[in-house]
């Protein structure tokens, strides 16, 4: 019997999937590595520590659950986090850590780009906001800030392609993950002159470019013998986590769009062409070159709700935080709709979509003296999803949409479920399976291995659980207290870069 | 209560503890200059604030203490008031020493076991950059401790020792108490990360490492199990491996010299342990990926 193995590269650990042919999960497991804050807006991760974590997971995989079944691995397939950056010197070694999406260092840099006719043209060739996010904004902090390291560095990768070119010795990138780099021209798929000249780097130091299908990629000797694995082992280059995670959700089609919410989160909608946005906050993501995600990614997701629960959350009884977390949610749902009127602005992160600014910060508003501690708790996570909302309707200028499909383990809860139906006004569904990314990559696998015709057909293999239907009533307070929730962060704008300097200042 | 100073060799009272350097409850009236200059400590000094207001510089950095604070000084440290006087107000200090040639901070006359010492050296250790803690608790021992010294009752000798012991306890638990929250298991593990990587070398045990994250054995393997996807132990090997393939790589350390920095008791074993994961020996390893710098 043939499996698929699927390796993804997350924020904070390291999935290994098998799937057999059918599309069965055999078996997953996944390992951790930490991340390191060593200044303010610095967040890094170490290259090696990644790599072995990802070796030793799918080593023990394979030999523990895999072999003894009797299967025979046919295809590995990679999928990984965005955003990331690695400076590699001329034989390959790291120049330190990489950089994660959630670094901030090159706040100036983007701000500077942001605001001028470049960033625009930019922005409009690469499909990726001006943000410090992306390859584009970090590789020029660091010719600014580390000219020393800039100077020694022969390539910049994000971390999947230095986990492939340790395995295969190839360095190469797929579509997906480079069309959120910030440097690569989304018409042409080729890297973007410009952004490359605003970088001060060359296409010689990025990897090269390929469909996110390519599998001429070759596991080293020593590899094939301690995994076991044969010499024709398929390697397929894949994707990055938010388009498999699209795939995976099956929401093909014109009017359907997904939420993912985890710690961060992210509204997406896939079509067959690039989605102009003069206001610039929206990104365009290569799946493919026909199979356009376009979405707005938020930084202010469950992990705020988590930041709530550590502050506030009863710690006497409970035994570790997701306990607690459970019983504020529990309480949150005895709370009537709209929290009283207590509205929260959730951007505890600053915010990527759709106001971009790194500056904005969290308000409570409308408290009055009837006010409980359970209304704030449930107007956190309302906030939270509020936040959701209006990424939500950024897109809905583009695209008309009927119905949403939700995974990540913050929207996943049935409380935080329900919320988004009435907010949206929409049916909203859950998946069957637990994981839309790995179950995204087995889809872009089979379907290059001939067992699906398209990736159409693929994403239509994919169950829906549970559909959570809006209820009308809840509906139209979401829609007032929204309208409120909207004007307020326009109306404080000044006050967030305000209020951030003053913290930058004294704190 | 008048103010008290023992001092070894010149009170009677520490004849049978000749750890206990200096025992005294002092109340201090008046300032003067060079009251507290700076010094570097040879010995273990605890302080324990009773009233007013201390500042005082402790491995250049500088500190305010207020009643209920408890200052804890280690061999090698620095410490002395501010512009070298002491402040008016009243405190406890205790000073003791550590015996020649040991690595441990508690001597002989403790009776804890000798993996507890281990874990109070390490978790003294690793927070003495922070050296003030708020510990009222300790107030009671002080006291407890005076009269024990003054009145010398049947069982004193014993007693005087187990309240030591348990001050050290009471200190370590504070410390680990004050850096890991329940609320926050990442964070801790994080920070244990941290401590693991500053020295690898070390042999570290599932104990030593709940220790320091304040949690039993068994909850704490859990735990970690859970939250990462390895064995306590199986994370270890993770780091070491990884920090080992950076030093590989740099071209710069000899094998055997890389193997036992990292933690590995042998140039055999890491070899062994690093072929069975990546399929090379370290030599082939280096060879295929090395750069000159």
């Amino acid at each position: 019997m043939n499996c698929i193995i699927i390796i993804e590269m997350g924020t904070a650990a390291v999935k290994v999937f098998a799937f057999d042919l059918s599309g069965n999960l055999i078996s997953s497991s996944k390992g951790h590595y930490p991340t390191f804050h060593e200044q303010n807006d610095h967040s890094e991760q170490d290259p090696e520590q990644m790599f072995i974590t990802m070796l030793y997971i799918l080593k023990n995989l394979l030999i523990e659950k895999i072999y003894p079944k009797k299967y025979t691995v046919s295809c590995i397939c990679f999928g990984s986090s965005m955003h990331s950056l690695l400076a590699v010197d001329k034989d390959g070694i790291p120049l330190g850590n990489a950089i994660t999406w959630a670094d901030n260092r090159g706040k100036k840099e983007a701000a500077e780009l942001k605001a001028s006719a470049l960033g625009e043209a930019i922005y409009k060739a690469t499909g990726t906001p001006i943000h410090p996010m992306s390859s584009l904004i970090k590789i020029c902090w660091m010719k600014n800030n580390e000219p020393d390291k800039f100077k020694l560095a022969k390539k910049f990768l994000p971390i999947k392609s230095y986990i492939i070119q340790q395995l295969t010795g190839a360095c190469v990138i797929d579509f997906s993950i480079a069309s959120a780099t910030g440097l690569m021209n989304i018409h042409t798929l080729a890297w973007d002159e410009a952004a490359l000249n605003f970088a001060g780097i060359t296409s010689e130091e990025l990897p090269a470019l390929h469909p996110v299908f390519y599998s001429d990629l070759t596991l080293k000797k020593e590899y094939q013998r301690v995994l076991k694995l044969l010499p024709a082992v398929k390697i397929l280059v894949g994707s990055s986590d938010g388009c498999l995670a699209t795939l995976g959700a099956g929401v093909w089609g014109n009017d359907m769009a997904t939420i993912t919410i985890e710690d961060s989160g992210a509204f997406r909608i896939i079509g067959d062409h690039i989605i102009d946005d003069p206001k610039q906050q929206i990104f365009n993501y290569l799946l493919t070159e026909k199979h356009i995600i376009t979405g707005g990614p938020t930084s202010n997701g469950g992990v705020i709700f988590n930041w709530f629960t550590k502050q506030f959350g009863d710690f006497q009884k409970a035994y570790d935080i997701d306990q607690s977390m459970d019983e504020l949610i529990q309480e949150a749902a005895t709370v009537e709709v709209g929290s009283g009127g207590l509205i929260f602005l959730p951007f505890l992160h600053g915010e990527r979509a759709p106001i971009w600014n790194p500056n904005a910060r969290g308000c409570y508003f409308g408290v009055n003296i009837r006010h409980e501690r359970k209304h704030f708790i449930r107007a956190t996570i309302e906030g939270i999803l509020f936040e959701m909302y209006s990424i939500g309707r950024s897109l809905e200028k583009h695209r008309h949409i009927k119905g949403l499909s939700i995974n990540g383990n913050f929207a996943s809860i049935p409380l935080c479920t329900q919320i988004i139906a009435d907010i949206f006004n929409k049916p909203v569904s859950t998946l069957s399976h637990g994981d839309s990314i790995g179950r995204g990559a087995f889809l872009l696998s089979a379907t290059e291995m001939g067992l699906y015709p398209s990736l159409e057909e693929a994403s239509k293999t994919v169950n829906m659980h549970q559909t959570f239907y809006p209820k009308a009533e809840n509906h139209e307070i979401y829609a007032q207290y929204f309208r409120v929730f909207e004007s307020l962060i326009t109306k404080v704008a000044d006050e967030f870069n305000l209020i951030s300097d003053l913290q930058q200042r004294y704190s | 209560m008048n103010q008290l100073i023992l001092q070894q060799g010149l009170s009677k009272e520490l004849a049978d503890f000749p750890h206990i350097l200096e025992f005294v409850h002092k109340k201090n009236n008046t300032i003067q200059l060079n009251s507290f200059s700076s010094n570097v400590c040879d010995c273990i000094c605890l302080y324990y604030i009773l009233e007013g207001k201390f500042t005082w510089i402790i491995d250049s950095m500088e500190h305010t203490l207020y009643p209920g604070d408890f200052a804890i000084v280690l061999p090698r440290q620095c410490i002395g008031g501010q512009s070298g006087i002491m402040n008016i107000g009243a405190l406890f200090w205790i000073k003791i020493s550590i015996e020649d040639h040991s690595k441990l901070l508690l001597g002989k006359w403790s009776g804890l076991t000798k993996k507890e010492k281990i874990s109070v050296n390490q978790i003294l250790m690793l927070n003495k950059e922070q050296p003030v803690l708020k510990l009222k608790e300790a107030h009671t021992l002080m006291q407890n401790l005076q009269t024990e010294l003054l009145n010398e009752e049947v069982g004193f000798y014993t007693r005087i020792n187990q309240l030591l012991d348990e001050l050290f306890v009471l200190i370590s638990r504070q410390f680990i108490r004050q850096n890991n929250s329940r609320r926050d298991f990442p964070q801790n593990f994080l920070k244990l990360e941290q401590t693991l990587r500053q020295n690898l070398a070390h042999q570290w045990t599932v104990e030593e490492m709940a220790t320091l994250i304040g949690m039993g054995t068994t909850a704490f393997t859990e735990k970690v199990k859970n939250y990462s996807g390895f064995s306590p132990l199986n994370y270890l090997i993770m780091i070491r491996i990884a920090e080992a393939t950076k030093l590989l790589k740099k071209n710069q350390v000899n094998v055997t010299e890389i193997a036992l920095n990292t933690g590995f008791y042998s140039s055999q074993h890491f070899s062994t342990t690093f072929k069975k994961l990546t399929g090379y020996t370290p030599t082939e390893f280096r060879k295929n990926n090395t750069t000159d710098q």
